[in-house]
């Protein structure tokens, strides 16, 4: 194990390597620059491929082509990219194919700003492209959690067959702060066989992948497993921290960068008697339900959904589970604006002491 | 104890490398900091900055509205971002180019010609780095050992003349953010 002061994207993209990634594919956009800048020198090192693609289409079928070979693959993008990914991952999906996508998250819709958001979470969790398919989506909140989190995603992309989303906005993707990187996992792996094309040697196994049309009994078969799937997902993958939540009135969701400000307000808030807990989801797919319905609605006042995206977009989900046992509040900013601590505390504080609708 | 810092100034003057040596001196000193960058789509020019938190714990949340410093190394950041030092702060200036007055009593303020000081050493390019060593002068962030061990990481085996010219740099930013 070794610690480095490094860079949100540089992190992610170290990671990968140390995950066993051998190839990446992808195609410049803000902000995320900096995981195919940093592994376009770094994967030739480690004997892996480097790909820019001429265009996020190209990319992500490139990582389509370099699943199918067993290779565990990457692209990665910010909000406008991953659109134009989501058919490929889409068709990832339909295959079920494993690999890894990383949206650097930025303002939206459209062009939006290079500056960052989280306007992507409908997107992700939700709709990752067409056709109803769900991926796990991972949300790190500090650079060692994103090195984690990208460390085993190719673990659950594998034993899934499907592919994993990690979302972190751009403001994570700049930071510098001190992680610590794991071991190398080795990339050449047995496990891999059931969808690997590639012959081994004295082999005499013709694999196969199917092409992403199914006559309509076998899509329909297909689609149930899915939905069996992610079911499981939700009874054994839920990722989340629930923080001071024993004694809380009001309860702050909020994951990302928008979780660490709101940490900062709830040290603040705590310090002035305010009984503040928070829940963060780190899987935002599946989503941490359980912790909503394990919450004493006797003793929350109200639940305050904190966010860079107006309109606020977890929101849905947090009132599905909370049910209206408690007013869902919501305060964020939007389209490159930044939640800053002292902003952040007074819209907490303005709700806790009543003086929000 | 938490420090949270501001650099600030055009595009070119080192701002954003300042900001990053410093978080780095902290780190290797065996402080937690965070370094987040913000900049615009100009490939030149425009406005730069970073925000730099320090702390004996792993940093919070590392965006900051009020800083405990403020280092403006021109005018229109000086003007963009002087509201958001702390009362009791410190303010650190490029008198060079913020020629506005601080229209502020309750915070410090350092102003050096930190340009014509690195024209004097001989490299302009160096003006970030008198600016750090007046901070280093000025406060107990960062110590001047942290940060030269910190420098020498980067420059010493490359660049031993750079080195000797930042250490020359950063002695005399330290020297004069003491006396003021």
């Amino acid at each position: 194990m070794s610690k480095v002061f490094m860079k949100g994207n540089e992190a992610i993209a170290e990671a990968a390597v140390r995950a066993g990634c051998r190839f990446f594919a992808g195609y410049p956009i803000t902000p995320q620059n900096e995981i195919p800048e940093y592994l376009s020198w770094r994967l030739p090192e480690v004997g892996g491929v480097f790909v820019q693609g001429e265009s996020e289409v190209a990319s992500v079928n490139m990582v389509y082509g370099a699943a199918s070979s067993g290779c565990r693959a990457m692209t990665s993008s910010s909000g406008p990219g991953i659109s134009l990914k989501s058919e490929g991952i889409s068709y990832l999906a339909s295959t079920k194919l494993p690999a890894v996508v990383v949206n650097i998250s930025r303002g939206g819709p459209g062009l939006g700003s290079i500056q960052p958001a989280q306007m992507d979470y409908l997107q992700a969790t939700k709709a990752m492209g067409h056709g109803g398919f769900r991926v796990m989506v991972f949300a790190p909140s500090t650079l060692q959690e994103a090195v984690d989190l990208t460390y085993n995603a190719w673990d659950y992309a594998e034993r899934d067959r499907n592919p994993v989303l990690i979302l972190m906005d751009g403001c994570l993707g700049a930071i510098m702060e001190l992680v610590e990187l794991p071991e190398f996992k080795s990339a050449d792996r047995e496990g891999t066989k059931h969808w690997d094309l590639k012959r081994r040697e004295g082999e005499n196994r013709k694999a196969r992948l199917l092409t992403p049309y199914y006559p309509e009994a076998m899509l329909e078969h297909e689609n149930t497993m899915r939905g069996q799937l992610y079911k499981e997902w939700e009874e054994n993958d839920v990722k989340v921290e629930e923080f001071m939540l024993d004694d809380a009135e009001y309860v702050i969701v909020a994951y990302g960068i928008s979780a660490r400000v709101s940490r900062e307000a709830i040290f603040r808030l705590r310090a002035e008697g305010f009984k503040v807990g928070m829940i963060r989801p780190i899987t935002l797919y599946p989503f941490p339900k359980k912790s909503f319905q394990n919450l004493n609605y006797d003793l929350v006042k109200g639940i305050i959904d904190i966010e860079l995206a107006i309109p606020a977009q977890m929101r849905d989900d947090i009132a599905l589970e909370v049910k209206d046992r408690a007013p869902v509040y919501t305060y964020g900013h939007s389209g490159g604006i930044l939640l800053d601590d002292e902003s952040t505390y007074n819209a907490i504080k303005k709700i806790v002491t009543g003086g929000a609708k | 104890m938490k420090k949270s810092l501001i650099f600030s100034g055009s595009g070119g003057q080192g701002v954003v490398s300042a900001g990053m040596m410093t978080a780095k001196a902290a780190v290797e000193g065996g402080k937690y900091a965070t370094f987040l960058p913000e900049y615009g789509p100009e490939q030149r020019g425009g406005s730069a900055k970073c925000t730099v938190v320090i702390d004996d714990s792993p940093v919070v949340s590392p965006l900051a509205k009020k800083c405990d410093v403020l280092v403006c190394m021109n005018e229109l950041s000086f003007s963009k971002f002087k509201t958001q030092l702390r009362e009791g702060g410190v303010l650190l200036l490029n008198s060079n180019r913020v020629t506005s007055e601080v229209k502020r009593d309750d915070i410090t303020v350092i102003s050096l010609p930190v340009d014509d000081i690195a024209d004097e050493i001989g490299n302009p390019k160096a003006a970030n780095i008198v600016i750090i060593g007046a901070l280093i002068g000025a406060t107990n962030i960062i110590t001047e050992d942290e940060f030269l061990d910190s420098l020498k990481k980067k420059f010493a085996s490359k660049a031993p003349a750079i080195m000797e010219m930042n250490t020359v740099a950063l002695r005399r930013g330290i020297e004069l953010g003491q006396k003021q």
